[in-house]
């Protein structure tokens, strides 16, 4: 039980939360609560020490270190969003209740994804946070954007997860199994590593997960969500959704189909390349705050895969660093979008902003550095790590064209400081804003400093499974 | 040898000070700079004093582990080639600090802020010694210069802004993965370990492109020069000082730190294109100087003729062009650094860069014109002032091993005293200009003191050169043999 505790403590105050919901009306009174179960997940994964062989529900569930990484995580994104959801959700009309029950829901989701070492609870978990995510983009229902947003996501996701679903269903043909050890060990002893329908498994698993971290070509989804989608939900799935993807891609490639780790290599390398290119070019052109995030995360599902490439340990503790500072500097930057309100979704609201707000445009700077990569911020020292695993594997090329396409990104990135400092603000001054909103960038701010800094404060918690 | 751990105290202190003036009001913020940079070149004082000039090794060390999975640690170290830039960035900062007072007017704090993060950033670079430590510094200056030209400078700040930005980034991310490729080949980015344990020829070659591709923009080099007209030109006083006497040394810097000793097999293999870009530059730069009809923009041509000559030195290869070299490196950043000040200060007064606009500026400004001759005549290369010392080594360098580049800097010297005359003629000779007539064009006692330095510096060392070329002659030495003798057991392999 203890395996999911983290689980339980999070679907438990979503389930009180639904009880309750018709007695909870602002999200004021709500977000506490949610931020308090996110730090109970928290403290709970770090009191109890995970070892390595601890697993659950018939060894379809580990409570490793891996797990616990990425747990830890999804509870700090969890509590930043909700931190950041506090000022949308009033002025949005969204019953806080079920939007927060629908966060901690998808959490729980998450966590149970990255903990699965079984196929199926893998898919059980993923599909728990992209249906509970399907609601979320559409909650704010007077928007037709959203809603908009919310249909066409549910439409590729289902797509998606389909095409999860029949990769695993292939693998058990092959196989006879949905148990990670057990695929790994059947296709070295029964020598199938050729077979054709595993390879078509392994093809159709990475798909479906690449659809969660939104690579190409599975990208379409994320500028339209992010676009309609609250501020909040599309940090949230940002961060999230990204880092859930990506762990289960990890687990999967590392355990599971370790024996064909020269297929889904070539597929992971195609996957970043395209996702390296497409993302940082098609940034350039937005006018959209939440847009050029979008694009930017495709960017950079490209260079966290940089880290799974060659299948090593260290590559894979690369991508789960990666994974982890991306998620607290896109957390960071769309806070402070949503601390901006209606003039943080279009780039002119950022005119002049270090003139009316110097602390609001320098944490958006440091955001910004960060997403190109400069030091001494935790973007460098992430895509120092995975570019190094790129390396040692011997793909040198793969990683120019990474960091040609990072100054490409540094022309959309700084464009924004260039807005905030060298031109003339055109509005009056933000209203003051909630205090939750001013402890999610600080928190947020504070990782990617002390990342940058002390890289391996974060480093050492990144224990690949 | 001292006890305490002074030069991570003089890399911190001032982006500390920096820090402290985020909290302060704006009207304690230039003294709080002037106090942080003035103490940065206070601490800095037993670096010279105890410094052992026999010594090949490095000295005034620090070494702390820093992120262990990389094989990466905090050190910082000086021999007698990093010294010089050391004085250079503490110098420059603290009359970057007086240039400034009342030139900046607009977002005090920030300003002051970063030009602090910049001196942190500089005097980083120059103590570092592994390559990871030289990365981050690297890169935190780009920081700091991209605001100071973006937010402080003229009217196509933004334009210059990005473009130094976009060239340098463009460079330094080809350093990064050099630097990656170098890590794993030699599982170290100590520069000794490094230059102990050099990797094979091949490999060389393409380590060579990816840090020389980062090195010559920032010289810059003459194909990837046209980023520092712009930059130079927008760029407030302080931020063009800052260009001038340290960022394009960081280039030169670098080739001497990282290609000279790690990889000279490619150093060897490259020379000819280098040089032959080298004596473009020399040339090329010098006649794009006297087309220019904008002060700064003619002080900034003149720096890719001039940092022509420090390529030139460097891949010479022998002692005297690689002491030249640094020396004009030096005498560069202290010339060219105060001619934008003399610059920044007039423009002050008129808000013209216009060449066209000057005239007569003698009668009307004797203080300024003197320091303003003395600036140009060292300019210039005039024997008895510092260039002439720094030129002559590295002309006699060239002629010591390909004499026709000697000859091509020899006429780039002469293009050089006819642009940098011709200017001055222009500018504080002839008629009084009729607009200038009413102006209180001579310096107060501020900018007096702010010139004065440079002026000291400039006839220091160019009566006596030793007082650097005493620091720098052993370093240069083991550099010369350490990378001659290296070619002769590889080409024994």
């Amino acid at each position: 039980m203890i395996a999911v505790l983290p689980e339980l403590i999070l679907s438990g105050t979503a389930v009180v939360l639904i009880l309750v919901a018709r007695r909870v009306r602002r999200a004021r009174s709500a977000a506490p609560w949610v931020v308090a179960a996110a730090v109970a997940a928290a403290i709970s994964l770090w009191a109890f020490p995970p070892a390595s062989s601890t697993t659950a529900f018939g060894g379809t569930i580990a409570g490793d270190r891996y797990a616990r990484f990425f747990g830890l995580l999804f509870s700090g994104n969890l509590a930043l969003a909700s931190l950041l959801s506090v000022r949308h959700l009033d002025s949005e009309r969204v019953p806080p209740a079920e939007y927060f029950a629908l966060l901690l829901l998808a959490s729980t989701g998450m966590m149970l994804a990255v903990s699965s070492v079984d196929l199926l609870i893998l898919y059980l978990g993923l599909e728990l946070m992209t249906l509970c995510s399907y609601v979320l983009v559409g909650i704010a229902r007077d928007r037709p954007a959203a809603n908009e947003a919310s249909i066409k996501y549910f439409l590729l996701g289902s797509f998606a997860s389909a095409l999860l679903l029949y990769g695993i269903a292939l693998t058990y043909g092959v196989t006879g199994a949905t148990d990670f050890a057990a695929i790994a060990s059947t296709v070295s002893r029964n020598g199938v590593t050729r077979h054709p329908l595993l390879l078509a498994g392994v093809g159709l698993v990475a798909g479906g997960l690449a659809f969660k971290i939104a690579a190409v070509p599975f990208h379409a989804w994320a500028p339209d969500v992010y676009q309609g989608a609250m501020a909040p939900i599309a940090a949230f799935l940002s961060a999230g959704s990204k880092a859930a993807g990506l762990a289960a891609l990890v687990r999967v490639c590392l355990v599971a189909f370790a024996p064909e780790q020269r297929i889904w290599s070539v597929i992971v390398v195609a996957l970043a390349a395209l996702s390296v290119m497409t993302g940082s070019l098609l940034a350039i052109s937005q006018s959209r705050m939440k847009r050029m995030l979008a694009y930017s995360s495709i960017a950079h599902a490209g260079y966290a895969l940089l880290g799974l490439v060659p299948g090593t340990p260290e590559g894979a503790s690369a991508t789960m660093l990666y994974a982890f500072v991306y998620a607290f500097m896109t957390l960071g930057a769309f806070g402070v979008v949503i601390a901006l309100g209606p003039h943080g979704e279009n780039l002119s609201g950022y005119r002049g902003l270090a003139t009316r707000a110097p602390g609001m445009a320098a944490v958006m700077f440091l955001f910004l550095l960060s997403l190109t990569g400069i030091p001494p911020t935790a973007g460098f020292t992430a895509k120092f790590a995975v570019i190094l695993s790129a390396v040692r594997a011997g793909y040198t090329g793969l990683a120019v064209l990474a960091v040609l396409c990072s100054v490409v990104s540094a022309f959309f990135y700084l464009r924004v400081a260039v807005l905030m400092y060298m031109t003339e603000p055109e509005e009056a001054e933000p209203a003051r804003l909630p205090i939750p909103v001013y402890a999610a960038l600080a928190i947020a701010a504070a990782v990617t400093i002390v990342g940058g800094i002390f890289p391996s404060t974060l480093a050492v918690w990144a224990v690949p499974p | 040898m001292t006890t305490y751990p002074i030069l991570s105290m003089i890399t911190f202190l001032p982006v500390l000070a920096g820090a402290a003036i985020f909290v302060c009001s704006e009207r304690v913020a230039r003294w709080l700079a002037l106090a942080g940079s003035l103490a940065t070149l206070a601490i800095s004082a037993p670096l010279y004093s105890h410094f052992d000039k026999g010594s090949t090794g490095l000295q005034f060390v620090e070494s702390v582990p820093w992120i262990p999975s990389w094989n990466v640690v905090y050190s910082v170290g000086i021999d007698g080639i990093s010294l010089p830039f050391i004085f250079l960035s503490t110098v420059v900062s603290v009359l970057c600090v007086g240039a400034s007072w009342t030139a900046v007017q607009m977002r005090v704090r920030e300003f002051y802020a970063s030009l602090l993060l910049a001196e942190t950033a500089m005097i980083g670079l120059f103590a570092a010694t592994n390559l990871f430590l030289f990365y981050v510094f690297w890169e935190l200056m780009i920081v700091p210069m991209f605001l100071l030209i973006g937010v402080w400078g003229g009217p196509r700040r933004i334009h210059a802004a990005i473009k130094f930005l976009l060239f340098t980034l463009a460079g330094s991310v080809l350093m990064l993965v050099g630097l990656i490729t170098l890590l794993r080949a030699s599982g170290t980015l100590d520069f000794q370990a490094l230059a102990a344990t050099r990797p094979n020829a091949a490999l060389q070659s393409w380590l060579f492109v990816a840090f020389t591709a980062a090195f010559a923009v920032k010289v810059p080099m003459f194909p990837v020069h046209t980023w520092l007209p712009d930059a130079h030109t927008e760029a407030p006083t302080a931020g063009s000082v800052i260009l001038a006497g340290i960022l394009l040394k960081m280039g030169g810097y670098g080739l001497l730190r990282i290609a000279l000793p790690i990889l000279p097999d490619a150093v060897r293999l490259f020379r000819g294109p280098m040089l032959a870009l080298s004596a473009i530059a020399i040339v090329y730069g010098a006649y794009v100087t006297l087309a220019q009809t904008d002060v700064k923009r003619l002080i900034a041509y003149s720096s890719i003729s001039h940092m022509g000559f420090v390529t030139l030195g460097i891949f010479t290869l022998n002692r005297n062009g690689i002491e030249g070299a640094i020396l004009q490196m030096v005498n560069h950043g202290i010339v060219t650094g105060a001619l934008f000040l003399c610059v920044g200060m007039i423009y002050e007064r008129t808000h013209t860069r216009e060449i066209a606009a000057y005239g007569g500026v003698a009668k009307l400004a004797p203080i300024y014109s003197t320091f303003l001759a003395l600036f140009c005549l060292a300019a210039a290369g005039l024997p008895g002032l510092n260039s002439f010392v720094g030129e002559f080594l590295i002309i006699s360098g060239a002629f010591d091993t390909r004499p026709w580049y000697g000859v091509m800097a020899v006429w780039g010297v002469a293009l050089g005293t006819t642009y940098i005359l011709w200017l001055y003629y222009r500018v504080a000779l002839g008629e009084v200009k009729p607009g200038l007539r009413a102006l209180r064009l001579d310096l107060d006692l501020r900018e007096v003191a702010t010139l004065a330095p440079m002026a000291a510096l400039v006839l220091t060392i160019g009566l006596y050169p030793e007082s650097v070329l005493g620091f720098l002659r052993t370093s240069v030495a083991q550099l010369v043999v350490a990378s001659a003798a290296s070619a002769a057991v590889v080409g024994g392999m």
